[in-house]
């Protein structure tokens, strides 16, 4: 579904990406795990054309969306929940969904059941079904992670980039982030997730990449990665 | 690495220097001394508009004030010398930016913009009807000054210009180079953690207005003598705009883009009367135009549709110009379409862009660069010896309300820190964790309770006045100075070390020197301290998240804190960092610091703390021994769900 090949990105006159190569089938999760700074945000940023690659190639479904402006890609099919969550504060819960279906409503992607797909969002997502007319601003953390999750749900994509989804969110509910990440996983959702907690990520995704200073150094299914004794020592924290 | 700026000065100076000799027409010299005296108005407005990034819609006004204080102490009081009534535009002035300063307090961004357009116009309205001093419309008329008895010529006055102008390129650099120039830039990109460094935003922003003012007065001071004739529409709003293009077309935060500015603004219009010479010029931006588009297609940089905009709007103006009988009429529209340009394709301004172009194909260095100042950081930091007077509390938090409207997000809530410990604080997102941090730092003021740390009260201080006394933090959303590197936000944090005054800084007194060396080392000592040596010339806004998050915990040490809070410094942290910063937190403790945390990732809560206080819906639920609390079934329920101690690994088997 998501294939991208020889990727380099750089901020500035410093190249963070050294030429990244991974592959996201449909319908399977795939992780990318590595310290910090290692380059995951900056892969997914790049993948979504929040930054723009220096080279190397981005397709999405077979289509090239490399170097595309990033409200192009979304509406080809790719929806980013990004890092730190960004939600529109000043706006109600509802609206923050609307607006996550904004190529669907304008018709820049295939409109479908907007209204079923929301009622479907706030049953995935309890918490917000209570909070729907609250302005997003006024939500808890762990809320605000909901809604951008919900939100990039409700493009309808055929991909789904999920960055630190757990970040900042007590344990209870990063219990909870990764229960969701498992259902919509058994809906057939493909997504290439991001996590701090890498040993729980291994264990909801089919297949890993590690990444180290902006290049790939292993990558495998992710149960022989969960068990292969470096990077148990180096990521997993024992 | 003086040398090339050294060269660079010199350089500059000379030219000054023989440009008079060289250039015999007086019109020429005129427009150069006019070009000077706007670049020391626009290296003040860049203090405020490209350090601490406010709009002045009001410095013509400003300026005007300069001039007509110059012209009333000439024409009505009859004061001849020169230096004193130079001297007393720059003190009015400066009195008129504190005044206009005032309202920069409460309000930032495009209402404050409107308050100083509101300032500008009354300045021009009020120099128009106070006629008594003013002359009104009729305008003063000041001749040449003398100078300790020699009646300056035309040419004399511009050596005097000149050399004013480059005094003033030194003060501003001095003062932006300083610990005074850091604060511009930090209240810039974050004025809570500017506060929360002691640093006030409140007195700095003012400082930033009165000094900018102040260069205002001068250049006002001189374009009366230069002139020798002023009224009040010169001081209008399009002047106004015209500075502020300047400084944006020329380049923010740096002093050559002001001057460039200034030679854009005052020859441009000039140079477009005349036709074959507008015709030249359109040419030539026409052939340079297509080769660049050329030349960046030709390597893939580009796409077709991105230059083809630029591309056919300059070959637009070329055929245009041909076209044109009567350059005149158009005179303003071609300025103003060119303008648009400039402010459009190069954001960071002519110079900016220059610099970023010629950083591409030289690269700079950094790396080199920034190990060798971690070379001579070989000792690592250690905070000044503390008399730390035995055990009992360090901070006491009594019975804590914070109220926002109906909602009680800390309800009656004590919190006891006793000295050296670690002290855990943890609860479900949005039990009242971050408020609390927010009262102890003096951002909230609590509805009820109260706070004493040290045996004083700290309640109804201000967020700068508890970092002063010695409570340090970081943020849970990373509150960097971005724009600045990393070892200038470390520095920030250590702004309490300087004593030095203005004076000091502008003629770079011993006290000054060694104030700043001891700062630089000290942020070395700190940078090695948190792992971040070799990326000390990075700008902070390029670091990866953890790194960034280190950083924080660096600059808030610059502080030399007795009580550090860190609001959940390892979230978004993997396995392996998360070890490196526990290693930092203990020896941070082990310098005999307090330490009050933050933090969901129950492996540093239950490993590092010596007591852990946990909070749900504002209320304290428990406080105990790590031990404890992990056991607790009001937390387990609350906050921990599932398993305690490996949520990692049993989020997934859930």
């Amino acid at each position: 579904m998501l294939s991208i090949s020889n990727l380099h990105a750089a901020y500035g006159k410093v190249e963070v990406l050294h030429g990244i190569s991974l592959e996201v089938p449909k319908g399977k999760v795939v992780t990318l795990i590595g310290s910090n700074g290692a380059g995951k945000t900056t892969t997914m940023r790049a993948i979504s054309g929040m930054i723009k690659p220096v080279s190397g190639t981005v397709m999405l479904g077979g289509k090239d969306i490399t170097g595309l402006d990033s409200h192009r890609i979304s509406r080809a099919g790719l929806a980013h929940s990004p890092e730190g969550r960004r939600v529109f504060s000043t706006m109600t819960v509802n609206d923050n969904l609307l607006l996550g279906a904004f190529p669907r409503l304008t018709r820049s992607r295939p409109k479908g059941d907007v209204n079923g797909d929301l009622e479907k969002a706030m049953e995935l997502f309890p918490r917000l079904k209570e909070r729907r007319t609250q302005l997003a601003g006024t939500l808890s953390g762990g809320e605000q992670q909901m809604l951008a999750m919900a939100r990039a749900v409700m493009l309808n994509p055929d991909v789904i980039l999920l960055d630190e989804p757990s970040m900042g969110l007590a344990p209870i509910l990063v219990e909870e982030v990764f229960r969701i990440i498992r259902n919509l996983k058994e809906r057939g959702v493909t997504m290439l997730l991001v996590e701090q907690f890498a040993a729980a990520a291994l264990k909801v995704a089919d297949h890993g990449y590690v990444l180290e200073n902006g290049r790939i150094a292993v990558s495998g299914p992710a149960e022989k990665l969960r068990d292969d004794p470096a990077v148990k020592a180096a990521y997993l924290g024992g | 690495m003086n040398k090339k700026r050294f060269g660079m000065y010199v350089t500059g100076i000379a030219l000054l220097a023989i440009f008079p000799i060289a250039v015999h027409n007086p019109y020429y010299i005129h427009l150069a001394e006019t070009i000077l005296i706007y670049a020391i108005l626009l290296f003040g407005l860049d203090i405020v508009v490209g350090y601490t990034g406010e709009v002045s819609l009001g410095h013509a006004g400003l300026f005007g004030i300069g001039s007509y204080t110059a012209g009333i102490f000439f024409f009505k009081f009859g004061v001849p010398y020169v230096l004193l009534v130079v001297a007393a535009s720059i003190g009015v002035t400066a009195i008129f930016g504190a005044l206009l300063a005032l309202p920069a307090l409460r309000v930032t961004g495009p209402y404050l913009a409107m308050v100083t357009l509101a300032f500008g116009t009354i300045c021009q309205i009020l120099i128009n009807e106070m006629t008594f001093l003013t002359e009104g419309p009729l305008g003063i008329k000041v001749p040449k000054p003398s100078l300790l008895g020699h009646k300056l010529n035309e040419l004399e006055y511009f050596y005097f210009v000149a050399i004013l102008m480059v005094l003033a390129l030194i003060a501003v650099n001095r003062i932006l180079r300083s610990h005074l120039g850091r604060a511009f830039q930090a209240l810039r990109d974050s004025p809570v953690a500017c506060d929360c460094m002691g640093v006030s935003v409140y007195r700095y922003k003012v400082y930033a207005f009165v000094i900018s003012a102040a260069l205002a007065g001068l250049a006002g001071s001189l374009y009366t003598y230069s002139e020798e004739y002023i009224s009040p529409n010169t001081y209008n709003f399009e002047l106004t705009i015209l500075f502020l293009l300047a400084v944006i077309m020329g380049g923010r935060k740096t002093r050559s883009g002001p001057l460039l500015g200034a030679l854009i603004v005052v020859t441009l219009p000039s140079l477009l009367s005349d036709i074959s010479l507008f015709r030249g010029i359109a040419t030539a931006a026409a052939v340079i135009g297509v080769v660049l588009a050329a030349v960046l297609l030709a390597k893939k940089q580009k796409t077709l549709r991105e230059v083809v905009v630029p591309v056919v709007s300059v070959i637009g103006m070329a055929v245009f110009s041909y076209y044109l009988q009567n350059i005149v009429d158009w005179r303003l529209t071609i300025f103003g379409c060119m303008t648009l340009f400039v402010v459009y394709y190069l954001q960071d301004g002519i110079v900016g862009y220059l610099r970023g172009a010629a950083d591409k194909l030289w690269p700079r260095r950094v790396a080199a660069d920034a190990i060798g100042t971690s070379g001579d950081a070989s000792r690592t930091w250690a905070p000044p010896a503390k008399a730390v007077d035995g055990s009992g509390n360090l901070l006491e938090a009594n019975n804590i309300l914070m109220q926002f409207g109906g909602l009680k997000a800390l309800n009656a809530v004590d919190l006891h820190v006793a000295k050296g410990a670690i002290h855990g604080l943890i609860g479900p997102n949005g039990s009242g964790k971050s408020t609390m941090m927010n009262v102890l730092t003096g951002i909230y003021r609590p509805t009820d309770g109260t706070v004493t740390f040290n045996g004083r009260s700290i309640v109804g201080n201000t967020p700068s006045q508890i970092a002063l006394a010695g409570i340090a933090r970081t943020f849970q959303n990373v509150q960097l100075f971005g724009e600045m590197t990393a070892t200038e936000n470390v520095l920030v944090g250590l702004h309490h070390t300087f004593r030095s005054t203005l004076f000091d800084i502008l003629f770079n007194t011993r006290r000054y020197r060694e104030e700043e060396r001891a700062a630089q080392e000290r942020a070395a000592g700190i940078l090695q301290f948190v792992g971040l040596a070799d990326l000390a010339l990075e700008e902070a806004r390029n670091l990866p998240y953890g790194k960034q998050r280190l950083l924080e915990i660096g600059r808030a040490l610059g502080l030399d804190p007795s009580l550090m809070l860190l609001d959940e410094p390892a979230a978004g942290l993997t396995a392996p960092d998360i070890k490196e910063l526990i290693e930092i937190i203990r020896k941070i403790r082990d310098h005999g610091i307090t330490i009050i945390l933050i933090e969901h990732h129950m492996d540093v809560v239950m490993t590092i703390s010596d007591i852990v206080t946990v909070l749900d819906f504002g209320q304290k639920i428990a406080e105990e021994r790590p031990a404890l609390v992990q056991s607790d079934p009001k937390v387990i329920e609350a906050y921990l769900g599932g398993s305690a101690d490996d949520t990692t690994l049993d989020a997934a088997h859930a």
